[in-house]
């Protein structure tokens, strides 16, 4: 792992495109200003890890006896 | 053509049916190809309110998905440019919206993800699972709640900051 130190105001460059800036340094926080081409998607990652989790949740419905899958369509409304 | 299913055991479907994700489901990387079959049949005998999403290239890979607007009434998807392009779409309404059920024994721990749907541009055959810039969609929305406004568990992330 690359590591920089960083004071406020200061930035990151990632490539040529991606801009990772330290806005505001306090209580413990970083607050980060991220400036990359719109087609690349910034996420939190603990946001990313909970879909990758709850993916993986709804891929084990898959196993789930078909009795009980058939009741499940009962709960959504038309 | 046909692949092997652990559900359903051997499918034959037209090719032209398969659907490729541009984006994989995250946690899939490897699997790209899905075609749509109908959902088990309620126990009402009426038409389902789910349908398979089945991986053409793993036996076991499925999902249930549903609508997610017949839990949660005015759920709108806005994809980046970028992301409408790479789905060959020139307007939402080219897309299909589904969400990924989660359905753990207990039927009050029935869920619908709502932050990262399912978006197919059926006409293409294009799809990937986007994330919605949007504090209010949870990812775990119960469907046994009484309306989206009721105090289920929600990400506690602070608002998203406006990217430039």
């Amino acid at each position: 792992m690359l590591v920089l130190t960083r004071k406020e105001d200061e930035s990151i460059m990632i490539g040529n495109e991606i801009e990772v800036k330290v806005l505001d340094l306090k209580d413990n926080q970083v607050k980060l200003g991220i400036i990359a081409p719109r087609h690349i998607a910034v996420h939190r990652r603990e946001v990313y890890e909970a879909i990758q989790a709850e993916n993986a949740q709804a891929a084990a419905a898959a196993s789930a006896a078909a009795s009980h899958l058939s009741s499940i369509s009962n709960l959504i409304p038309r | 053509m046909q692949f092997e299913t652990t559900r359903f055991g051997a499918i034959e479907t037209d090719p032209e049916s398969v659907i490729t994700f541009t984006q994989p489901i995250i946690g899939f990387q490897t699997l790209r190809r899905f075609v749509l079959l109908p959902g088990p049949a309620s126990g009402d005998g009426e038409d389902s309110r789910v349908r398979w999403l089945q991986s053409t290239e793993s036996p076991e890979a499925a999902f249930l998905l549903m609508d997610p607007r017949s839990v949660y009434p005015g759920y709108t998807v806005e994809l980046r440019p970028e992301e409408m392009v790479e789905l060959g779409a020139a307007v939402v309404s080219d897309l299909e919206v589904y969400t990924l059920l989660v359905v753990p024994q207990d039927h009050t721990q029935v869920r619908t993800n709502l932050k990262a749907p399912i978006v197919i541009n059926l006409r293409q055959r294009l799809a990937k699972q986007a994330i919605l810039d949007r504090q209010d969609y949870p990812i775990q929305f119960f469907l046994l709640q009484e309306s989206p406004s009721s105090g289920e568990p929600r990400e506690a992330a602070p608002p998203e900051e406006a990217r430039r």
